[in-house]
């Protein structure tokens, strides 16, 4: 636009009013644009506000954190086995929560276990074609199972490998699932990605009647109740008197790639904490 | 092709043996997508840490190779470069052959084909993706009728003369498609680059040249494709189709599209890889050299033999007008759009990573190769192309303004 109004102006004497007025349109044009993106509705604020309410901002009252102490960690694998028993994960290559045994560079062996972090700013989130997964109110973010059309751009923009495919139909039993007991959430169909979803089914009937998750076991991440060693603690991060900030003031806690500026919500404690 | 050049009047002429084997691609990826249909992705290659492999590179090359449409479309209906005519219609047709091939593959590597339908129901503005289904779906449609007004003048529609007369008053607005054209292809084809471009999470594609190298290469591919299609046919008819002027032209305009390319591809790897070091983008090129072969292709298909050598060959004037030499070119710049989708969708997946806070755990590098059935789907989808286009070389008059023109002017 104001290439052509730069070109009519140098002809001016040859301007008619027509075209006076085609240059001043787009004048005015080129002005409102371009407050229009320094300050207006495209300004790089407003898109930043924009964009963290319909991503869900978390906006609830609770906000779901978890941390695993990888010091206290007894590399049992039972927190990766109650999530197979209680989301009905039937095949290891499909775990939500996975866990490998590791070493520190200066030589301190560990397990390392892994859930969906839950991101803040989750690229997953982001970049879903069909919104088949957001972040709720409460910073979970959740998946709609029977939107999602398995493209697997979620499973692409994910750094951390937490999404699983379901790259056939699952008919196998579940070892992990007790004999007198069934499996708390619906199989997957094929052709859609699942995740770890901190047991949100649990979060909510647990919120719903009046429990508190992360204090209550039936309100809480399977995961977190089976650990032996207290290695997991889950709770509400608005919550100052709540277990999970008491343990994240007491101890030195990090995230997974914080420069990826994904904003997890799984913390961990560092295995060789006193050093 | 080379059968395509024998004398014909045989009995069994060039023409069918071609025919034949094509059909018989198009048996095999027939029946590669219905085992992918009965029992779902498990029969390819990919995995969770690379949910993305061959179809997705088919679908990307299928797209960009398809660009010509838009680039000649808006070339001769918008700027009305009149001498662009002449291949306007051939680069329409094969656009559309692209896109469709494109959405064929797609249909087949979504898990759930059911539900195609959702990202037009179920909007998340935020996803490049969703944009990018949107301008396809859209543009498909725009491509549809840019190509509804070429068939029907077939002969068949002699029958019908209110069809026809429909496909005369569409192509009437033909410069309002070239101009939505544009813009939609405008959207999608550098979208696609920003699929990998956005990804902050994955250091080797987060860059926003991305989106920009990749409506580069599309032009300068789709161009390619066309003309190189425009001389094929020319060679089996013996016939020139288009003038030399504007093979000159087209030659010269791809040779300029493949220098800026080139050029901004060079400050692409001198910003990211040698006068600055991320830490992150360092370590996963360092994982790519030391595992895969994706560094040795980027700079010998891409960069020397898929854009340094054509771009020679087009701008050299004896070379140019060899047509072995100018069809070895344009091939050349074909297989190197090809290989720079792949290399693209790859390199990324490939070294996934570092999430682990230890030393010796998480995955270093995972590899991948297509099954048996994708390359049998990609090749049915690739002989679909053919046949389409075979057929329509012979059958629909995508020369016939050239050939009147001809006629007129006893030329």
């Amino acid at each position: 636009m104001t290439d052509n109004a730069k070109e009519s102006k140098q002809t001016e004497p040859l301007l008619s009013r027509r075209d006076l007025l085609k240059v001043a349109g787009a004048t005015l044009g080129t002005v409102a644009i371009t407050e229009l993106v320094i300050t207006g509705p495209l300004s790089p604020a407003e898109i930043q506000g924009i964009e963290r309410e319909s991503h869900g901002a978390i906006s609830g009252e609770n906000e779901w954190h978890m941390v695993i102490d990888l010091e206290k960690c007894i590399g049992c694998q039972y927190c990766m086995w109650a999530c197979q028993g209680v989301n009905d994960v039937p095949t290891d290559e499909m775990r939500w929560n996975v866990g490998f045994p590791e070493v520190t560079d200066n030589g301190t062996e560990f397990f390392m276990t892994r859930p969906c972090l839950h991101c803040s700013d989750a690229p997953c989130v982001k970049v879903c074609p069909v919104g088949a997964t957001w972040t709720r109110e409460d910073g979970l973010v959740s998946m709609d199972y029977d939107r999602c059309i398995g493209c697997r751009y979620c499973q692409v923009a994910c750094p951390y490998d937490a999404r699983r495919f379901n790259w056939e139909v699952s008919e196998q039993e579940n070892p992990y699932q007790p004999t007198w007991g069934t499996a708390e959430v619906e199989r997957r169909t094929r052709g859609v990605v699942e995740k770890c979803t901190f047991c949100e089914h649990r979060i909510d009937r647990g919120v719903e009647q009046g429990l508190v998750p992360g204090e209550d076991v039936q309100a809480t991440p399977a995961c977190v109740n089976v650990c032996p060693v207290g290695a997991r603690v889950f709770g509400d991060i608005k919550n100052p008197e709540s277990k999970l900030s008491q343990y994240l003031d007491n101890n030195d806690t990090f995230r997974l790639r914080e420069d990826f500026g994904t904003e997890p919500k799984v913390h961990y404690v560092r295995p060789e904490s006193e050093v | 092709m080379a059968t395509l050049e024998l004398p014909r009047r045989q009995k069994v002429t060039p023409f069918t043996i071609w025919m034949s084997g094509l059909v018989l691609l198009l048996v095999v990826g027939a029946i590669g997508m219905a085992i992918t249909l009965i029992y779902g992705l498990q029969v390819t290659g990919l995995r969770d840490q690379v949910p993305w492999g061959l179809w997705i590179t088919h679908d990307l090359s299928a797209i960009a190779l398809g660009a010509g449409a838009f680039t000649f479309s808006a070339v001769v209906y918008l700027f009305r470069m009149k001498s662009f005519e002449p291949i306007a219609r051939v680069a329409v047709f094969i656009g559309f052959l692209g896109y469709s091939s494109a959405m064929l593959v797609l249909a087949m590597d979504i898990g759930r084909p059911d539900r195609f339908w959702h990202p037009l129901i179920y909007w998340n503005v935020h996803s490049v993706l969703w944009e990018i289904t949107w301008a396809v779906i859209l543009y498909s449609g725009v491509l549809v009728a840019e190509v509804f007004p070429i068939v029907t003048e077939l002969k068949f529609f002699d029958r019908y003369p209110k069809i026809r007369q429909f496909g005369h008053s569409l192509h009437r607005f033909t410069w309002v498609f070239a101009i939505f054209g544009l813009a939609l292809s405008l959207m999608h084809q550098s979208s696609l680059g920003a699929t990998y471009g956005v990804l902050s999470g994955r250091a080797i594609w987060f860059k926003p040249s991305l989106p920009v190298m990749f409506i580069i290469s599309a032009v300068a591919g789709g161009m390619s494709l066309t003309l190189l299609a425009t001389l094929v046919v020319g060679l089996v008819r013996g016939v020139e189709l288009i003038p030399r002027d504007l093979i000159r032209s087209i030659a010269r305009v791809i040779a300029f599209a493949l220098l800026g390319y080139l050029y901004l591809k060079l400050w692409d790897w001198a910003a990211t890889s040698y006068y600055s070091n991320t830490p992150g983008a360092a370590d996963a090129l360092a994982r790519l050299q030391a595992t895969t072969p994706y560094t040795t292709t980027f700079w010998w298909l891409e960069i020397v033999l898929g854009g340094l050598v054509p771009a020679v060959i087009l701008l050299w004037s004896q070379l140019r007008r060899n047509t072995a030499y100018l069809v070895s070119a344009l091939a050349l710049i074909i297989m190197g759009v090809v290989v720079n989708r792949w290399n693209v969708t790859l390199s990324g997946l490939v070294v996934p990573p570092q999430w682990s806070p230890g030393v010796a755990g998480g995955t270093l590098a995972v590899s991948y190769f297509p099954s048996v059935v994708e390359v049998m789907v990609s090749l049915g989808v690739v002989a679909y192309m053919l046949t389409a286009f075979t057929l329509g070389a012979r059958y629909l008059p995508l020369f016939k303004k050239v050939e009147e023109q001809e006629a007129a002017q006893g030329n």
